[in-house]
């Protein structure tokens, strides 16, 4: 039976049943992965997997499924658990309900790519490329993944809607290593394979590798900071989850009463785009089948608005922004607005600083507060008189997220766009700087 | 659960030319419960029913899944499989498998209560109960979230060396994130309860209990809470710091596949080499293990995920590094045998050099002993902000429940002091080690796609000399 026959026949039954709401998604994934290190391939991986998640709202009574079992009778049993369950299960007051449609959607422009459909084992190809790449640039071993995978996800909901969106993805990552202490990383991502550049990734990461070989200790203090868009896009990232009004509610964010407020220096300007141009978090519709929107979530540094869904918006007097997540709203693709300066031109803003390639293990002592550490690994440089020096290991930054937003004093005018391990969700972003940087280290 | 389907994948295999074949079918139900701010945010329940095969042809390897449990899809899959193999066996590794002895065994771990037995009205009811003990504290918590969650699962194992093995583990977890309020100043706690079993656990934990005890100690801190001393000092660190320490610094640089460079470009790779087996890295007081078979354990397995039987791994044995974690791949790169380290956390990802549940051993003192020989020391419970680098040197460590130590009494609550020390410095600067023992629950992150396993992380008390604290 074909899956959007049993969404439909799951609708008809726990409406019948009572519910009053309900949404009913089907998420079709082919994935495949090319893992390698010391510039051979470790492993090959693909992926074929059908997941039913059903929502459903019934007297307050909040369910969650997500089923990755797919025949008729598999969804009866679903069912039938589903109004077994409910019956024990206590209300949320607080839920005010799912998006009404019918909706009209619009195609997210390069989000689909025949190439990336069909790429099959070719995957392999663009490794080698780029493990090549890296070698003739000067690095002495890689390591990555290359990753690319088709979705189709259809959505209907007890509210008239019903929608449905494919999309393809690529996404690379190499870091490529000169010494155990002397590394670079880059990642990259499309929807549209002719737009990742692997090699170009490959090259930069290895001339990071080349670059900071041979690193000191670095040294603790305040510093003013270039940061390049990997390492930024992890600090914006984190801020994204602050942004959703579940993790306000939750005790989970920074931002909490900061609607209307000074939360970042007034050169940054940060929107949520669900539909933006091949980018990794776009799609026409949200968890609950509202076309997705250009979100301006903080202007000139002012927070605009949290990240809603119809209930959590109800629960906060505003509408919603698109951007659900049936439980907790999401990020799409988070953009920082481009500034004027070349990574050059923020380097020359710099006496006595440091410039950071990559940031992990980003850890919060209070969500509320936004104190935070995170460890600066790969290239570390020490920036003197506006030219990169030294390169440097072993340090921390040990600060507070709003205020290393409120110090970015520059933009740099050349985004990128990062995703990955640790940047779980789609981030835009030039390099910036950041004056005042608190940087720790163990003691000797 | 059809067995018979990953027993046929197997032999299709080799059938279409694969040397070695392996499959892995997984059944798992769960369910979840969240009260947040005393409102019944959601409850769900899921289920999971997949096979993940590896194949290895002419020393190269492959990994796929599917939840569309066919046998024409399956024969698709691993001709697909078959096919990437050949095609990047120019730019393999060459993957070799140690010989461990195949098992053929079935276990289960036993429940008194059956997790499906207690229906989600009592779950949720723990959580309610929870919360209005924190309520009847008058204490100000502004944000309170519990969840609570439980899976039963049962995996069967097959490959082509003849290893058949049928486990069903149960698992349950309760989880917190608290934040306490006075003054304007707010503190928190994240924390996670976790093990194997039935609901007989989840009673024991004794989670309202748990909680008041929290909030309390979160709130003592604000009000009374003094600035860590500058100077250099002792530390006595509690279970929950000692565990976390040895996860990060004594665990992770263990595994096999980091130090050989598998992991290098997220996870990372490790400090240690192969050369360094056998070295000093600690004082003689310092004993760190693995040991998925602690019954009940979070991390609890009999047989990993290879099929090697489980044992517990001497990591730092009398402060030497004594062993390895090994899955057979690295085991065969070593030249020795696996120890049973291979794990994977669902049917949908390649099993990984991964921890179980990695302590460090009791000593002979009681707590008590390493804080009377304390002049000037910090005594550190529990802990909020942690993190290490992907070497698995330069770590940190904020203490959340902490108090000053002077001439061998706790004194005064100290707010948030940092120990932020590299690998060496920390296990050279233990000099005493408790007779006590907890064992705390984690998800630890690793892999490609990212698989977060159930472990547990614990140990005794411990006692560290001359530790500058951090800023």
């Amino acid at each position: 039976m074909q899956p959007e026959k049993i969404s439909s026949h799951v609708l008809d039954k726990l409406l019948k049943a009572g519910a009053d709401d309900v949404v009913v998604s089907v998420s079709r994934q082919n994935s495949s992965l090319v893992k390698y290190s010391n510039n051979l391939i470790n492993t090959t991986k693909t992926w074929e997997n059908i997941d039913l998640g059903i929502f459903m709202a019934l007297k307050k009574k909040i369910i969650l499924t997500n089923i990755k079992e797919f025949s008729l009778s598999a969804a009866d049993d679903v069912v039938n658990k589903l109004l077994k369950f409910v019956k024990s299960v206590s209300p949320n007051n607080e839920y005010a309900g799912i998006a009404k449609g019918p909706f009209s959607y619009k195609e997210v422009e390069d989000g689909y790519d025949k190439k990336i459909a069909s790429l099959g084992d070719k995957s392999i190809d663009y490794v080698e490329k780029a493990i090549n790449k890296a070698l003739a640039s000067g690095a002495k071993r890689t390591a990555g993944v290359f990753e690319s995978s088709v979705t189709d996800v259809s959505l209907l909901s007890s509210n008239d809607v019903k929608a449905r969106d494919k999309g393809t993805y690529s996404y690379f990552s190499i870091r490529a290593f000169n010494s155990k202490d002397a590394s670079g990383h880059k990642v990259g991502s499309s929807r549209m394979l002719n737009l990742l550049d692997v090699e170009n990734l490959a090259e930069q990461a290895a001339l990071i590798s080349k670059q900071c070989l041979n690193p000191e200790h670095g040294r603790f203090g305040k510093f003013d900071v270039v940061f390049e868009a990997l390492p930024f896009a992890n600090i914006i990232d984190n801020l994204g989850m602050a942004m959703s009004a579940f993790s306000v509610e939750a005790g989970l964010s920074c931002l909490k009463n900061m609607v209307g407020k000074q939360v970042a220096n007034k050169k940054i300007t940060i929107i949520d785009d669900g539909m933006l141009r091949n980018g990794f978090g776009s799609s026409k519709f949200d968890a609950e089948g509202v076309p997705t929107q250009r979100n301006v979530m903080v202007d000139k540094g002012i927070l605009k608005t949290y990240l809603h869904n119809t209930s959590t918006a109800k629960r906060f007097n505003t509408k919603t922004t698109a951007n659900a997540g049936l439980l907790s709203p999401e990020p799409t693709n988070l953009i920082v607005e481009k500034g004027d300066f070349s990574k050059q031109e923020l380097f020359e803003q710099v006496k006595n600083g440091l410039y950071i390639t990559n940031i992990w293990y980003t850890r919060f002592q209070n969500y509320n507060t936004g104190g935070f550490s995170t460890i600066p690994r790969d290239g570390i440089f020490v920036i003197k008189n506006g030219k990169i020096g030294q390169p440097i290991k072993g340090i921390r930054i040990s600060d507070n997220i709003l205020n290393l937003l409120k110090n970015v004093t520059a933009v740099g005018k050349m985004p990128e766009r990062i995703v990955g391990w640790e940047v779980v969700t789609p981030v835009v972003t030039p390099a910036v700087l950041v004056k005042n940087v608190n940087i720790t280290r163990p003691a000797d | 659960m059809f067995k018979e389907l990953a027993d046929f994948a197997v032999k299709y295999a080799l059938k279409k030319g694969a040397d070695y074949s392996e499959a892995r079918l997984e059944e798992t139900t769960s369910n979840s419960f969240i009260l947040k701010n005393g409102i019944a945010e959601a409850s769900g329940f899921s289920k999971i029913n997949g096979l993940g095969m590896r194949i290895i042809k002419d020393k190269t390897l492959g990994f796929t899944s599917t939840n569309h449990l066919d046998k024409e899809k399956i024969k698709k899959l691993i001709q697909n499989t078959i096919n990437t193999t050949e095609k990047a066996s120019h730019l393999r590794e060459e993957i070799n498998l140690s010989s461990d002895k195949p098992h053929k065994d079935k276990y289960e771990v036993k429940q008194k209560i059956n997790l499906n037995d207690v229906s989600p009205e009592e779950k949720i009811k723990l959580l309610f109960d929870a919360e209005k003990e924190l309520i009847n504290t008058k204490i100000k918590i502004p944000s309170r979230y519990l969840s609570l969650s439980d899976s039963i699962t049962t995996e069967y194992l097959v490959n082509s060396d003849g290893t058949n093995i049928l486990a069903t583990v149960p698992r349950a977890s309760f989880f917190y994130l608290l934040t306490v309020e006075h003054n304007n100043k707010t503190s928190q706690r994240i924390w996670q309860y976790g093990q194997t079993g039935g609901f007989e656990f989840v009673k024991k934990w004794n989670i309202p209990l748990v909680v008041v005890n929290e909030v309390k100690a979160l709130q003592n801190n604000l009000k009374f809470g003094i600035k860590p001393p500058k100077q250099a000092l002792d530390i006595v660190a509690a279970p929950q710091i000692v565990g976390i320490m040895v996860h990060e610094s004594g665990g992770h640089p263990y595994e096999a596949d980091r130090i050989i460079g598998r992991e290098g470009a997220q996870a990372g790779e490790s400090f240690i080499t192969k050369e360094m087996l056998g070295t000093r890295i600690g004082n003689k007081a310092v004993n760190v293990v693995d040991d998925p078979t602690l019954e009940n354990s979070y991390g609890f397995y009999n047989y990993d995920n290879e099929g090697v039987k489980a044992r517990r791994k001497y990591l730092i044995k009398e402060g030497i590094i004594n062993e390895f974690l090994h899955n057979r791949e690295t085991a065969y790169c070593m030249g020795i045998k696996s120890n049973g380290s291979s794990r994977s956390v669902n049917y949908d990802k390649e099993s990984i050099v991964r921890m179980s549940n990695t302590f460090m051993l009791p000593g002979n003192y009681s707590e008590e002993e390493l804080i009377e020989d304390v002049k000037s020391g910090i005594y550190m419970k529990n802990f909020m902000e942690w993190n290490i680098d992907d070497k698995r040197i330069n770590q940190k460590y904020v203490g959340a429940e902490s108090y000053l130590i002077k001439n061998g009494k706790i004194k005064e609550p100290v707010v948030r002091p940092v120990i932020e020390i590299t690998t060496p410095q920390l296990y050279k600067a233990v000099d005493a080690v408790a007779s006590n023992i907890e064992y705390h629950a984690g998800n630890c992150g690793k892999g490609e796609p990212m698989q977060p396993i159930p472990v547990w992380f614990g140990g005794p008390s411990i006692r560290l000399r001359k530790i500058r604290l951090g800023n």
